[in-house]
């Protein structure tokens, strides 16, 4: 088909063409072509078949309104043809069933719509029971179009970008371009975002002539350079809005173009002040057949031929309801096509000059008419057209048939942000009954038709942002005033007319294959709310994600008069409210992972990095067995573990220790500088929180730890007990700040010696003690002398700057001593063999302090009545039928180690194995459980249920911790 | 063939005086009106609502039903809903669209399979239909999986639980409503109830804005609004958190995955619906806001996670999202609980995100309790005063991070 090529509203420029592929043809379109218009062009009619009936369906819209038109674009299920541009060498595949779009063999299913009302599936195939598994296979098959490959990589580059500005303005038509100057004027930021590539909203395409004669599309032109020239002005162009959420956060995804570094990006605009001037879009006209391939909306007609210059077909009837519709069909009887006739369903209310204009072209007007049905197989070959009344009516050959029942605003983005939509009877509009703080509506949407007054409304709403700053009002008020008062009220919009049919086959939604008909059924069974009829009958729930439906839908129901809603109310719009892809939506997705300072050397010795919460850390280095090799060099020499994860913090100021004492349960009052005091936080439940040691540093100055995965949450934690109390004190997290390594083995202090003149002795450095030592000349280490893996060991906390030179000097002065790294797993069966519990390992949210074992860590001198958790420690000492924390052995000759996580079960279940492994040093398996009486008591014998055993136990039995160095000679060492 | 189009259910006047009044027409309150009905020939119930049918959390989750539980409280009571689903299909004569697909729940560390194999292992014990799965039959159960090490979180294994799956939540709202109407219930649609009548420490009537109903039996299963009306009409403080919790949909495709995904690491869980949609929800929002609203960061959230773990996903499209309330408690467990301290008061309520799998089997027993006026031994865990006594559930491991005043 030969393409206009001199109209000046043209977007494509005819005679570069692009090829691409569609199915297993070759196809070609022009630059500036979307995929369904190049189809279109070269006599494509037939896009897709619908999802129940397989009934034919065509280029109903430009909007993406509809799955009509949805296609697998280079592996891309449901991609919208219409909003779609053409890139050379693109594999385009339609969506269609069995047979193809021509000759779909499940067609027949047209005919069988009798079988299939309104909810259908919910009264079938369930009797017998067995049935239903069956059918499954079936429906899933038949369900949905999109076709995704299951090694699908989606390829280029998905970026998002956060950006903020005062004011934002989402549209940019006239309306929203007038409203981002008037604010730039006044000289705030404006971010304006626009769906389409281009500017120009419902004017660009248009040649209608404004009063001082200026077309339409000349007019749009003018301000969308005014707009770009304006430095406070920053527009994005083919930038959807998909979401409005509180506090004028916007997200958008924009679609890059062939010089653009990205694919798609993920676009978050933060502004004080929001303007949705979204404009319009047209209501489906509700008649018999209404979706066969070949009836076209009437902005769709209209910009086939201004903006894609291809005429729409030979003879086209119009069905319309507004002045555009009008407008439509004069422009292309001007450009040649014929029209047969033009029915309005509207008895009055037309422009004059439209009118006069119609005469002048002879074309035949039927006011108060609608088409009542599309006639034709596939594609349309005729119309029948009805006076809504149902008393006259004639037939015209025709097509294309352009219905439409007018405008009908586009209020999703007021919707999400949480704007009330009330029905107006002026416009047949759901207006915004309330906007949200820092939200304006401006615009057609609005109703204002007339090219002024869509201007002025712009205006106004822009004013009205930069009035939500405060400041340099008076002019503004002023002007606002003004503005109004010239802007009047919007004119009457078209009614709600349905034609005088049954609606078997008149398609509220085209998506789910919803009819008029499907609609009364789900009424007549008492879902009689708009809300409810769309979950019964499915409408509005398809890809179109209700693009369609959502119009009529509310205006069908409460015209029907079966709903106890007396005025339209419509459905809910949720976000996003464009399809948006899971790729878009995730960006670049950035990993935030945090790596201590000796990463790097820890991965060089072979360690086995895991992510461990927000962190990297090591679990081992080497393979599986290296772990014993790593705890036996810490039992018999001395090894080198990177703590760092742990969680550090300073607190210090004239009611420090109050602060300590409400959240620690231990009396920390008697802690002498110099010391180390392990301790807990307990919940209001008694339940362990958090363990670590706390350092007096000097008077009111303290320094604790945390568990790595709790440093956030404790301090949270603390100024949240904390926050009536008025005290004096600061917490500094010092967790980054400061790197920490464990260095432990019986040989430690030999290394430690080494590397300080400061005596370190077990006199002058006993256990438990907290020493500030030079290390290497120069570097300032807080030590601390713990014994969490058994041996004599040194907990060196050290700024994390400084971290990796004494990391490596201590690997250089240990290596005679056979220093190694041990990781995580050692750590874990060093401190098993020892008796030390791991928080989150050994304890459940709701175990306490007492049923860890932990009771001793209470104080119960102390003289804060408030400690979180006393009330609790109290009533739950003595209570029974808790699962208490046990140590145990394997008792099996076997000596099979039960797997963490298995149960204690007896005929009942009586508690689990918490963490259990072999000891070397011991000779046989141990492990932890956490078990109910009366297996908790020592001696007990705990049968072991492990996942997949079919009921053979192993067994185990109850004996003290710590299983290592009872006494504790060679940590205190 | 279908006859004609009967109602779901009648809209019978309100009467001044029931036998029991069921305030919520959400999933646990019309079960409970369904078995009282059905199974004590308690029929003059009326089951009030403030909206419609499904409006709460029963109108909006995700329907995922599974019994791999943690704790031997649990496990029984989810174990015997898993198998009413079916029986209730023929019993209600509405399909209730049971996809039995399985679930799987990825693991993406030592912990996490620890805590996998413990609940395995209780399962199994309980008799319940599951496994430990290693990495590689994690994708080919789910083969559009990535168990490569590209991931941040690499999948370790995980649990699957064939005896899971989904249903289609409407049909189930719908149906419980039908079948309480047809065998005499009262369902009154855009009622709500404004007060609760005491007197000498027993229930005697229910104010609604349509006027005061006399009773002596009360259920709140009023969902995200139960501890409001506890608190407001008898003063009873429940230990609950209402918090905002969002899923989403993607636009339909072709069979991709054929059970229900899950990953505790990664936030999220996933399924492909009867109609072809990914569903997909995750965990709540971190703060209570006290409304029904999306947020960008979740969707944003949802999609790096799918993305990740499912790579060719990120060619799909979200065209959905939605979320609603969610009644938590500190153990994360509900609380069911009865004629304390005030006789003919029941509750059911502080089911959060997981009380759709659960609905029936607990309509069923507190249908029992409401009748009988003896909690029933499978329901005795859950009373309100295992909080007073610190005792708290252990369904989840973990410290329950969502509220710090909890
Ligand atoms: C997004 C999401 C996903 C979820 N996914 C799952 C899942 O996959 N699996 C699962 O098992 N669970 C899931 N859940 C949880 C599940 O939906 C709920 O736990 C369950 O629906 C609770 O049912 P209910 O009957 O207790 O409450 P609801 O369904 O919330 O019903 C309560 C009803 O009470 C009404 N009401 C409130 N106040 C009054 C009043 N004063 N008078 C009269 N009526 C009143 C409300 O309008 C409401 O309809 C999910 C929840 C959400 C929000």
């Amino acid at each position: 088909m030969s393409r206009l090529t001199n109209l000046p509203t043209l977007r494509i420029r005819p005679g570069t063409p692009i090829s691409f592929r569609y199915g297993k043809k070759l196809c070609e379109g022009v630059e500036g072509d979307t995929i369904a218009t190049a189809l279109y062009a070269s006599g494509t009619r037939i896009f897709s078949r619908s999802l129940k009936y397989h009934r034919p369906r065509g280029l109903y819209g430009l909007e993406g309104e509809c799955s009509n038109t949805f296609m697998r674009v280079d592996g891309v299920p449901n991609v919208p043809a219409e909003k779609t541009f053409l890139r050379p060498g693109m594999r385009v595949v339609p969506q269609v069933g069995p047979g193809g779009l021509r000759w779909d063999v499940l067609a027949f299913m047209d005919k069988m719509s009798w079988a299939m009302p309104a909810g259908f599936y919910y009264r079938m195939f369930h009797r017998p029971a067995a049935l239903w598994p069956r059918v499954i296979p079936f429906i899933r098959r038949a369900a949905g179009k999109g076709v995704l490959d299951a090694d699908f990589e989606l390829p280029g580059r998905c970026d998002e970008i956060y950006v903020n500005s005062d004011i934002c303005v989402i549209g940019g038509g006239p309306s929203g371009m007038a409203a981002a100057l008037a604010a730039a004027e006044k000289g705030f930021r404006v971010i304006l975002l626009e769906a389409r590539p281009w500017l120009g909203g419902s004017w660009d395409h248009r040649i209608s002539l404004r009063e001082d004669g200026t077309p339409l599309f000349e007019s749009a032109a003018q301000l969308a350079r005014q707009v770009e020239e304006s430095p406070l002005v920053r527009v994005f162009r083919h930038t959807a809005v998909a979401g409005v959420y509180p506090e004028r956060v916007v997200a958008a995804f924009q679609t890059g173009g062939p010089s653009d570094s990205f694919r798609e990006r993920y676009v978050e605009v933060r502004s004080e002040s929001l303007v949705v001037a979204t404009g319009c879009t047209e209501r489906p006209l509700l008649f018999e057949h209404n979706e066969r391939p070949g009836v076209m909306q009437a902005g769709c007609a209209h910009r086939l031929a201004h903006t894609w210059g291809i005429l729409p077909g030979r003879r086209v009837v119009f069905s319309v309801g507004d002045d555009l519709g009008l407008e439509g069909a004069l422009d292309l009887a001007e450009l040649g096509v014929e029209v047969p006739c033009v029915a309005d369903v509207r008895w009055s209310g037309q422009d004059a000059g439209l009118l006069a204009r119609m005469r002048e072209k002879k074309i035949p007007f039927f006011k108060g008419w609608t088409a009542s049905r599309s006639m034709g197989r596939k594609t349309v070959k005729g119309v029948e057209l009805k006076s809504t009344n149902g008393v006259h009516g004639r037939r015209f050959p025709c097509d294309v048939l352009v219905a439409s029942a007018g405008q009908t605003p586009v209020t999703g983005p007021l919707a999400v942000a949480g704007a009330r939509l009330v029905h107006d009877d002026r416009t047949n509009f759901f207006l915004p009954g309330n906007l949200p703080p820092g939200m304006h509506a401006a615009g057609r949407m609005l109703g204002y038709m007339a090219p002024e007054a869509m201007e002025l409304s712009g205006r106004l709403a822009g004013l009205g942002a930069v009035l939500d700053f405060g400041g340099r009002t008076m002019d503004v008020v002023e002007e606002m005033r003004e503005t109004e008062a010239r802007l009047g009220r919007p004119p009457e919009g078209c009614q709600f007319v349905m034609a005088p049919v049954k609606g078997k086959k008149t398609f509220v939604c085209f998506d789910e294959d919803t009819t008029v008909r499907n609609v009364n059924q789900a009424m007549e069974m008492g879902l009689d709310v708009p809300e409810l009829i769309k979950r019964w009958t499915a409408a509005g729930t398809g890809p179109g994600q209700g693009g369609i439906p959502g119009h009529n839908l509310p205006l069908l129901v409460s015209h029907s008069r079966a709903s106890p809603d007396e005025d339209p109310r419509p459905t809910t719009t949720r976000p996003p409210l464009v399809p948006v892809l899971m790729g878009t939506y995730g960006g670049r997705n950035h990993d935030m992972c945090k790596r201590t300072p000796v990463h790097a050397l820890q991965e060089a010795a072979g360690g086995h990095m895991e992510r461990v919460g927000v962190w990297m850390r090591a679990r081992r280095f080497g393979t599986e067995d290296h772990v014993r090799k790593e705890v036996a060099n810490v039992r018999s020499n001395v090894g080198l573990l990177d703590s760092s994860t742990l969680g550090k913090f300073r607190l210090h100021g004239p009611d420090a220790l109050k602060v300590l004492q409400r959240v620690y349960v231990s009396d920390l009052s008697t802690l002498r500088e110099g010391r180390v005091r392990y301790s807990a936080m307990c919940t209001e439940d008694a339940c362990v929180l958090d363990d670590g040691v706390v350092v007096k540093r000097g008077e009111e100055d303290y320094y604790f730890t945390t568990s790595s995965a709790r440093s956030g949450a404790t301090a949270e934690w603390i100024h949240y007990h904390a926050r009536y109390e008025n005290w004096d004190y600061d917490l500094v997290n010092l967790t980054d700040a400061f790197g920490v390594i464990n260095l432990a083995g019986p040989r430690a202090r030999e290394v430690l010696e080494k590397m300080t003149r400061e005596d370190v002795s077990g006199s002058a450095f006993p256990f438990s003690g907290y020493r500030e030592l030079m290390v290497g000349g120069s570097i300032p280490v807080r030590a601390m002398r713990l014994g969490f893996v058994g041996e004599l060991s040194y907990e060196l906390h050290v700024p994390s700057s400084l971290m990796q030179s004494l990391w490596e000097m201590l690997e250089e002065a240990g290596r005679p001593l056979g220093i190694q790294n041990f990781g995580l797993e050692a750590q874990n069966i060093l401190r098993l063999e020892k008796g030390h519990v791991i928080l989150g390992s050994e304890s459940e949210q709701r175990t306490t302090l007492h049923d860890l074992g932990l009771g001793f860590l209470w104080s119960r001198k102390k003289n804060d009545g408030r400690m979180v958790g006393l009330p609790a420690l109290q009533r739950t000492e003595h209570q029974e039928g808790r699962l208490k924390l046990v140590g145990f052995k394997m008792t099996d000759p076997a000596h099979q180690v039960p797997r963490d996580g298995s149960i204690i079960a007896d005929r009942k279940i009586w508690g689990h194995v918490c963490t259990a492994r072999y000891s070397d040093a011991l000779g046989h398996p141990i492990g932890f459980a956490l078990v109910k009486e009366p297996f908790c008591v020592m001696g007990a014998r705990l049968p072991i249920y492990e996942d997949g055993c079919q009921g053979r136990l192993i067994h185990g039995q109850v004996i003290p911790t710590p299983f290592y160095d009872a006494g504790g000679e060679r940590m205190k060492k | 063939m279908f006859g004609r189009y009967k109602r779901l259910w009648s809209s019978p006047p309100q009467r001044p005086a029931y036998d029991a009044v069921i305030i919520g027409g959400g999933l646990h309150g019309l079960s409970t009106a369904y078995f009282l009905a059905s199974r004590h020939g308690i029929r003059d119930v009326a089951v009030i609502e403030k909206r419609y049918m499904g409006f709460g959390g029963s109108g909006r989750n995700t329907a995922i039903v599974r019994a791999n539980q943690r704790t031997p409280e649990n496990l029984p009571l989810y174990k015997e809903a898993l198998e009413l689903w079916p029986v209730l299909t023929e019993e209600l004569d509405f399909n209730l669209m049971f996809y039995n697909c399985g679930n799987l729940n990825l693991a993406h560390s030592e912990a996490a399979l620890k805590a996998m194999r413990l609940q395995v292992a209780s399962a199994q014990f309980h008799g319940i239909d599951i496994r430990m799965v290693g990495p590689k039959e994690c994708k080919e159960l789910v083969p559009i999986l990535d168990i490569s090490n590209r991931l941040r979180y690499p999948i370790f294994g995980g649990m699957f639980h064939p005896a899971g799956g989904i249903l289609r939540h409407d049909a189930v709202v719908w149906g419980m409503a039908r079948g309480a109407s047809k065998l005499g219930v009262h369902i009154h649609q855009g009622t709500e109830v404004t007060g609760i009548g005491v007197q000498n420490g027993r229930v005697v009537h229910v104010d609604t804005d349509k006027g005061r109903i006399q009773t002596r039996r009360v259920l709140n299963a009023a969902g995200g609004y139960s501890a409001d009306i506890a608190f407001r009409m008898l003063g009873m403080k429940l230990p609950i958190s209402v918090l905002t919790i969002q899923a989403m949909v993607t636009q339909p495709l072709k069979p991709i995955l054929h059970h229900v995904v899950s990953s505790g690491m990664y936030h999220c869980y996933a399924n492909q619906t009867l109609k072809g949609e990914i569903a997909t929800g995750a965990h709540m929002d971190p703060w209570p806001t006290y409304t029904t609203g999306t947020t960008a960061r979740y969707i944003k959230h949802q999609a790096e996670a799918l993305g990740e773990l499912m790579p060719c996903l990120r060619g799909v499209k979200f065209m959905r999202s939605w979320s609603g309330l969610a009644d938590m408690t500190p153990d994360m467990a509900p609380i069911m609980d009865g004629n304390e301290p005030v006789r003919g008061y029941y509750m059911d309520c502080g089911w959060g995100y997981f009380g759709f799998k659960s609905s029936c089997v607990t309509g069923k027993y507190m249908a029992q309790y409401m009748a009988t006026e003896e909690c029933p031994q499978i329901l005795k865990p859950f009373a309100l005063k295992r909080f007073e006594e610190h005792r708290l559930m252990g369904e989840t491991a973990a410290l329950v991070e969502y509220s710090p005043d909890n």
